[in-house]
């Protein structure tokens, strides 16, 4: 069910940001959330197996989904439930209308289901003159004012206390103060008149069992307990992906959800139904006892054709704890609503696009910068940044790219030269507004991009101008050959620290050949989705990297890294002549810092101790530390150094450079600047180390505005000069 | 009192698994969910301490399931009744004064370590509203009927469910919705009580 949906995200993300009530409770959760969820998981051996088991259950669900499917609605029925299966979301509001008919329903109750928000069932309900109300205290605020909810698990998040008190007076007509107990309280009295007097209740389900045929409900209040307790039917709307084989597999859910989702070891209720159960009621004056009614919706809406899919199949995994959110330094600066309105964060932008929203999805997917630092705590491990790039792609390949980024990706950068010879233009154009080695105001329309951050200036030489000099210094005697690939940046506008790499390497014996034809990584065109594009530029970066013979590859920015040694394998997996010649490559390829750290060892090498006095602390570029892994080496060099490393607090977290993220979305970008110079500020360091130039970039800006006492250095620059000192 | 399981000892408690040793962990756990944990050495001290309970509470209507399997509970509810004070024990009673009552009384079948969450089997609808329809919800348990996490809890639980209406509790009702605040006792109980009992029930055959 596609929806056209006419949007500007543009003016949405402004308006969040504008919000300080949202932009107070997100920063202040998002900062303690953390050790909150740590805490939770204290009397845990390890968090990493529970993890691995919850997905290998999961993965086996998907993959055997139409079985177990069949075997769920067979011991629901056999059990006395009614079972019927819904391809979207007007089916299951026909067969809701049916049922409410039937019935003689008018009162309905409702416990938080993501679900019917998905196909937005209560306004059909109530457009059918049936009384629908949410009973999650939460849910049943945003009802009354009209909005959705913009967290999985706490939905009204976005609020202070004054605006639900507004809420609460709209609703009764009564003056309500905006104490919060007081609220709790009138919530409970108002609330329990609906569950006493429902007809039929609602719910949706975390899990389902196939086995037995149960539902299970998480919840911390009460009120899917109620649901599905007093009325005389129960209605559960479930998707397919919540189902799971056996009894015991909800164990694998329930250790992980609660602490993931609300940072608690249980949350206060968790109920399974299975089968219909016993209901006491009056009866023509009469009490007596019977089963009620239960009817289950299994909702495809997408899910189906999701679980067939290789790679997308992988969303099954997900327990919607919301926890991706949680540590998502995107979400926490535009809150939940700008997502879509139903599903939020990455796994939101995934879950809208495969529900049959690709129009929605194209719209808000590169709010992911694919920092992945959900992929450290999903609960089932669902690798959500690829996921994302997955669907772009796809979107690319079936609608095309806008004419802007058109003409640019496959008109420019697909041509070297063309390319490169508008930076060096640029190089000229700059002129008027560089000071030193940054551009600290844009004119007109540009001057929010340098606004509270410098722009660095490219460079007058790049570095592909300079190192047929320095090759001249290659030892004559090389323990080996290494190809240097620079990427844009350290050509363009860190050439110096280019230098850097290239004296660190021929120090440790090492030849240096800097391939020519070597061209942009592919990843900004990759990122927007356009893999053909991409693909020609990988292939010009193979041969122009074979035909070098080095023994290795060296590239001192960790994207250009990632995409060499891992993307390009994935990009011509079926295509069995380049995915070879990529893997070769790719064998070849080494990050700068954990390479050196390695042939320091090797070698029984030490340093001058050169930087004896200086305090210096070390920010993790997102795809170093959590796409290559590497982290500990960049810190262990430094130490060599002799200068007092100090740990800064949220080292690695996203700068908010993200590619051209940091460019197109300045406005969010950077507020995460300024919490990461913050915590610079914090360490009273007088070098903050990187080791990515595009942190460089986005954190040297922010630091000579806003603190230019404190200078940026790549890692590689730091060893060059302890070599210096020799 | 129809339940998921007649005798949760017999039919699904496996000495590897259910075990006192995991008390401690479930004692520290359930406090921290905001339980008031009540431990009784016997039956008889539980009873004291429930009469305590109930007179400082005030309460005048109460709703108790769980006496027909465990004699003793059944004595119990039987001196709760006193002047001014109703105990309701038949389903249909419980069914019609669950709105309006002050505390219901019922059972647990055993405790997780882990979580500080007690299983109840709720298959009977007099059970259910005992548990949530009152502002207080006293339970009854076994002191050495513990399980060491919730792995292990469904590997018991795995052995007799096959239909009805069951789960865990972990303290009161609580929201945190507005401003992350906790709050306590939103739609379900706002005070959590478990009285664990070292004696073992007498169960009636």
């Amino acid at each position: 069910m596609a929806v056209k949906e006419k949007r500007n995200i543009r003016k949405e993300i402004h308006n969040k940001l504008d919000d300080n009530v949202m932009q107070g409770a997100l920063a202040k959760f998002t900062s303690e959330y953390p050790m909150a969820r740590l805490k939770a998981y204290a009397n845990v051996d390890s968090i990493d197996d529970l993890r691995d088991d919850l997905r290998t259950m999961k993965r086996w669900a998907v993959d055997h989904i139409d079985a177990l499917a069949d075997e769920f609605q067979h011991s629901v029925e056999e059990r006395g439930g009614k079972v019927f299966r819904a391809a979207d979301g007007d089916e299951v509001k026909k067969i809701l209308l049916q049922i409410c008919e039937e019935n003689g329903v008018q009162r309905i109750v409702k416990s938080k289901s993501m679900a019917t928000e998905e196909i937005k069932l209560n306004g059909a309900l109530e457009n059918a003159g049936l009384h629908v109300r949410e009973t999650d205290l939460g849910e049943w605020m945003l009802s009354v004012a009209g909005q959705k909810p913009s967290h999985m698990v706490m939905p009204a998040i976005h609020l202070n206390k004054e605006q639900c008190a507004g809420f609460f007076e709209q609703e009764l007509h009564e003056e309500v103060p905006s104490d919060i107990s007081y609220m709790i309280h009138t919530a409970r009295r108002v609330l329990r008149e609906e569950f006493l007097h429902a007809d039929l209740g609602i719910t949706g389900a975390n899990f389902g069992i196939a086995e037995n045929g149960a539902i299970g409900l998480v919840t911390n209040e009460g009120n899917a307990r109620l649901v599905t307790t007093t009325p005389k039917i129960h209605v559960v709307l479930i998707g397919y992906e919540k189902l799971i084989p056996k009894v015991k597999d909800a164990a694998k859910i329930l250790r992980l959800l609660p602490r993931n989702g609300t940072c608690q070891r249980m949350t206060s209720y968790m109920t399974m139904v299975s089968g219909p159960t016993p209901i006491i009621y009056k009866k023509d004056g009469k009490w007596v006892e019977e089963n009620r009614k239960q009817y289950v919706i299994l909702l495809d809406n997408g899910r189906l054709a999701a679980a067939k899919d290789p790679k997308m199949k992988q969303v099954y995994q997900c327990v919607r704890c919301a926890s991706c959110l949680n540590v998502c330094p995107i979400w926490r600066m535009v809150g939940g609503h700008v997502y879509g309105h139903i599903y939020s964060g990455g796994i939101g932008a995934i879950l809208t696009g495969l529900l049959g929203n690709m129009e929605a999805f194209s719209k808000f997917s590169d709010l992911c910068i694919g920092c992945r630092q959900c992929t450290t705590i999903c609960p089932g491990e669902i690798p959500i940044p690829d996921l994302i790039d997955e669907l772009r792609a796809r979107y690319v390949k079936k609608y095309g790219l806008s004419m802007p980024e058109k003409t640019a990706f496959q008109h420019i950068l697909t041509h070297r030269k063309v390319f490169h010879s508008l930076l060096r233009i640029g190089s000229v154009a700059q002129k008027p507004v560089q000071s030193g080695k940054f551009i600290r105001h844009l004119p007109l329309f540009f001057s929010g991009m340098t606004d509270g951050r410098s722009l660095p200036a490219i460079a007058a030489k790049p570095l592909r101008d300079r190192t047929e000099d320095l090759c001249k210094h290659n030892p004559k005697n090389p323990v080996m050959t290494a190809a240097f690939f620079s990427g844009c940046n350290m050509d363009f506008v860190f050439p110096d620290t280019g230098e850097s790499v290239v004296k660190v390497l021929q120090d440790l014996n090492i030849a240096v050949t800097y391939p020519q034809e070597q061209t942009c990584c592919g990843k900004p065109v990759l990122g927007m989705g356009d893999r053909d594009t991409g693909k020609v530029i990988a292939k010009q970066n193979i041969e122009a990297l074979e035909a070098t013979g080095a023994d290795v590859i060296i590239s001192a920015c960790p994207t250009c890294a990632e995409t060499l040694e891992r993307t390009y394998k994935e990009l011509f997996k079926d295509d069995v002549q380049w995915r070879a010649r990529a893997e070769a490559v790719a064998g070849k390829v080494r990050e700068f810092t954990s390479f050196v750290a390695e042939q320091y060892k090797a070698q029984g090498r030490t340093l001058p101790q050169a930087e004896r006095g200086s305090r210096i602390t070390y920010h993790d570029s997102c795809h170093m530390r959590r796409g290559l892994g590497v982290w500990q080496q960049p810190r262990e060099l430094i130490k060599m150094t002799g200068a007092d490393f100090v740990e800064m607090k949220d080292s690695d977290r996203c700068c908010g450079m993200a590619g051209a993220f940091g460019v197109k979305y300045s406005e969010i970008s950077k507020p995460i600047l300024h919490d990461k110079l913050e915590n610079i500020g914090n360490t009273k360091a007088d070098t903050v180390a990187v080791a990515c130039p595009a942190c460089m970039m986005q954190i040297g800006g922010g630091l000579n505005q806003q603190n230019p006492s404190v200078r940026v250095k790549h890692v590689a620059d730091i060893l060059a000069e302890c070599i210096a000192e020799r | 009192m129809e339940k998921v399981c007649a005798d949760w000892p017999a039919k699904a408690f496996d000495e590897q698994l259910v075990s006192g040793k995991y008390w401690d962990e479930f004692a520290e756990n359930t406090k921290a969910a905001a339980t008031e944990l009540i431990h009784a050495g016997t039956w008889q001290e539980a009873e004291q301490l429930l009469q305590g309970l109930v007179k400082d509470m005030e309460a005048k209507e109460i709703l108790a399931v769980g006496g027909e399997e465990n004699p003793r509970l059944g004595m119990m509810y039987q001196h709760l009744q006193s002047n001014g004070r109703t105990v309701y024990t038949d389903k249909f009673d419980i069914a019609e004064h669950a709105p309006q009552a002050d505390l219901g009384i019922s059972t647990a079948e055993f405790g997780v370590g882990e979580s500080g969450s007690v299983c109840v089997d709720t298959a009977s609808y007099e059970s259910r509203v005992t548990g949530m329809l009152p502002p207080t919800h006293i339970v009854f348990l076994q002191a050495d009927h513990m399980v060491k996490n919730i792995d292990t809890a469904f590997r018991v639980i795995a052995k007799v469910y096959k239909k009805g209406y069951m789960g865990f509790i972990t303290g009161p009702s609580r929201t945190a919705d507005i401003e992350r605040v906790l709050s306590l006792g939103v739609h379900g109980p706002g005070r959590f009580i478990v009285i664990a009992v070292d004696e073992p029930a007498q169960r009636r055959a």
